[in-house]
């Protein structure tokens, strides 16, 4: 296996609490890896420990194979670490804080000032170089953030929430950003529970909750394995005795689990097929003079695998 | 950057997605179970030390990082300057008016020379000078570093910082000189000041350089206490109060129990000896070896030639058989003042006080066996070990997970 980012067994015990109850994962190298979960699922507890901030309770993790545990100076040195919670100095114009960063990781004088301009143009804040930090707007410092993260030009990047606090223009600036990175070669584990942004930006994902990881692939994968039923949105051109002939029609098909009549005179179907089954169902509604207009898959796969894969009936495991 | 082969990582299989089907939520209870109970890691490898110059290199290269940093912000515009010349001012003044009231007390005083007028008054203006800049130093060393951790903890600027390669060493002592640059340069702008006690003599060029070293070792100690409450507690808040209540133990308590020993241990009417429990003879004098106030009594004591008032107040002090007066009496002239009574165990002291204040010379060894020139550097090497333990604590507490070495070799059995 050629992970570049591993942990496995991960656990990290407070007095009473598990926040990480056996953490396994597996990142390979370019990859954009989705830490998804509800809050206070143990996905900060996760990244604090790759990012060499906690010590966990037990297990091992290694990144570019240095232990966090017993190598975290040169673990430190391959990874960028942007944590949800960040604070900026006082007093300190962007290019001094930058500066500071890259005097921290011993970079010299002469190449730390073109880092500067380069970092400050990738994350276009050339224009902000001798503003105070603290006078930059929250998605400028989230920017910054992630540029001193990049000082040290790591392999790999940790961002824990970076999308939190943004509005909806800086969020998708920051996924072109993260895109960008992508391509320049880093690996990215980022952590959210905001689940369309990383259904479009990751390729792999782990779904934690917890303190553990209750499915870990390909976000298609994962689609696929745990697909029990999607929701579709049929939207048919008929009056309301047609519309109800259509969802009968719906409601008869034995791979629909429940059609129901919404508001806005769409039919929703609880399916259990996949895709070959919902053409086949397309087909047959057309074919018996249902007039379709619309026949849609529900938006946010993930987030209904999600919520599926997450539901509270699991509680008592837990927290065993 | 280096590429190091993999070193003893446990090479267990991480389970793969066709692993983890929809039931992943049983077999990750399960994993967590199984770490839970057994020692998952493998025998903890040696923490490979660094080699020492390569160790040196990255000290200082974090050491200037956090230094610059503070510095920038601390020294940027105007007002650090505006301060110091504020400072300035207000220092001269007080010397100009302390020299003022004590040329007319001495000018009033019947049977003193000239000379001998100029030199006490240049003792007492010393005297005076370096009690205000140690004051300042009390009041400003550890208030200044008091936040220094802290308030990156609560502005949340810490984890990126101890993220970077820099050591927690660095952080510490970076962050600990730059707070105290300001102090620093605060105490010796006031060397000039305290130069002008030369134009009255009566004291030595090497009295004002041990009054400094007193001054700057004091600045050092107090600023490490500052900084090691501050990474004590998580709040600035808390950190600036239990530093403050630390610095008033030091002074006004180290002075409080000394004249509580003091008083306690003097024989009652009739008893040959006083004394309460274990508190009986002479106090310990470590008690005072913190208070910076006592130290640079010390230093002022050698100027004076006399039995003067400050060797009086800190021989009473430390002997704890004197009537006692703390500081109530400064700018008392050297006067002949009536000899605090003395008890037998100090045979000789009358005696020698006696010699030493017919003769006016120069006395080696301070009346009631205190010698002079001894206390302070003990202080002086008090605050520096004292410096020394709580930068070490200081780191540790810094680091995030290196914490505790020493128990962490001896096994990683910290159950919660």
């Amino acid at each position: 296996m050629s992970a570049i980012v591993r942990a496995e067994g991960l656990v990290k015990r407070y007095d009473r609490t598990v926040a990480v109850a056996g953490v396994d994962l597996a990142v390979e190298p370019g990859e954009i890896f989705g830490l998804v979960g509800p809050n206070g699922a143990g996905k900060t507890t996760t990244l604090r420990i790759l990012a060499t901030l906690l010590e966990p309770s037990a297990g091992e993790a290694e990144i570019c194979g240095y232990s966090v545990i017993r190598n975290p100076d040169e673990v430190r040195r391959v990874l960028g670490f942007m944590p949800d919670a960040f604070g900026v100095y006082d007093d300190m114009k962007v290019w001094e804080y930058l500066d500071f960063f890259g005097r921290c990781y011993g970079i010299p004088a002469a190449s730390r000032r073109r880092m500067i301009g380069d970092l400050l143009d990738l994350v276009d804040l050339a224009g902000k170089r001798d503003t105070y930090v603290q006078a930059l707007s929250r998605g400028m410092q989230q920017r910054l953030c992630l540029a001193h993260a990049l000082v040290h030009d790591p392999q790999v990047l940790l961002l824990d929430e970076p999308a939190s606090g943004l509005d909806p223009r800086a969020r998708v600036e920051l996924r072109e950003l993260l895109r960008e990175l992508r391509t320049l070669g880093k690996t990215i584990i980022i952590s959210s529970h905001i689940l369309p942004e990383l259904e479009e930006l990751c390729t792999s994902v782990a779904i934690v909750d917890h303190g553990s990881v209750l499915a870990q692939g390909r976000v298609s994968d994962i689609e696929r394995r745990l697909r029990f039923g999607a929701v579709l949105r049929v939207h048919v051109l008929a009056d309301d005795a047609g519309l109800e002939a259509a969802r009968a029609h719906f409601d008869a098909d034995p791979e629909v689990a429940s059609a129901a009549i919404l508001e806005d005179r769409t039919i929703e179907l609880g399916f259990r097929g996949d895709d070959a089954a919902s053409a086949r169902l397309l087909a047959k509604a057309v074919g018996a003079g249902i007039q379709v207009v619309t026949f849609s898959r529900a938006a946010s796969d993930l987030e209904e695998l999600f919520l599926q894969v997450t539901s509270g009936d699991r509680e008592p495991e837990a927290a065993a | 950057m280096t590429e190091r082969p993999m070193d003893d990582v446990p090479s267990a299989p991480i389970p793969t997605i066709e692993e983890l089907g929809p039931d992943a939520t049983a077999m990750a209870a399960a994993a967590a179970g199984a770490t839970l109970d057994q020692p998952a890691l493998p025998a903890a490898a040696p923490l490979r030390r660094p080699h020492p110059i390569r160790w040196l290199r990255r000290l200082l290269n974090g050491l200037t990082a956090v230094g610059v940093k503070e510095l920038r912000g601390r020294m940027r515009g105007r007002r650090a300057f505006v301060v110091l010349t504020l400072y300035l001012v207000l220092l001269g003044t007080f010397a100009w008016m302390y020299e003022l009231i004590l040329e007319q007390r001495y000018s009033t005083t019947s049977g003193g020379t000239a000379a001998y007028a100029s030199a006490a008054i240049g003792q007492e203006l010393f005297a005076g000078l370096m009690m205000v800049v140690t004051l300042l130093v009390v009041l400003l060393a550890p208030a200044f570093t008091a936040g220094a951790i802290s308030l990156e903890r609560e502005k949340q600027t810490l984890d990126l910082l101890v993220t970077t390669p820099i050591s927690s060493v660095s952080i510490v002592i970076g962050k600990l000189l730059s707070a105290l640059t300001y102090v620093f340069i605060l105490i010796a702008a006031s060397i000039p000041m305290t130069a002008v006690v030369f134009v009255f003599g009566g004291v030595a060029p090497e009295d004002v350089i041990r009054g400094y070293i007193v001054l700057f070792a004091t600045a050092f100690g107090l600023g490490a206490f500052g900084l090691f409450c501050s990474t004590l507690v998580k709040r600035t808040q808390a950190a600036t109060v239990i530093t403050t209540f630390g610095v008033m133990a030091m002074t006004l308590g180290s002075i409080f129990i000394l004249v509580f020993w003091g008083a306690v241990t003097q024989p009652r009417f009739g008893e040959t000896s006083g004394g309460l429990g274990p508190i009986k003879g002479r106090p310990p004098e470590a008690i005072a070896y913190l208070n910076p106030f006592l130290a640079q009594a010390d230093v002022v004591c050698t100027t004076q030639t006399t039995y003067g008032s400050y060797c009086a107040r800190l021989a009473s002090l430390l002997n704890g058989n004197a009537g006692v007066v703390v500081f109530s009496d400064v700018g008392q002239p050297p006067e002949p003042v009536p000899m605090p009574a003395v008890d037998v165990s100090n045979v000789g002291g009358n005696v020698e006080a006696r010699q030493a204040f017919a003769s006016a010379d120069v006395v080696p060894v301070q009346q009631f066996g205190v010698s002079r020139n001894a206390f302070w550097p003990r202080s002086v090497a008090a605050w520096l070990v004292l410096s020394a333990v709580l930068i070490t604590l200081s780191v540790q507490l810094v680091s995030p997970t290196r914490r505790w070495r020493f128990r962490l070799r001896r096994g990683r059995g910290r159950t919660a």
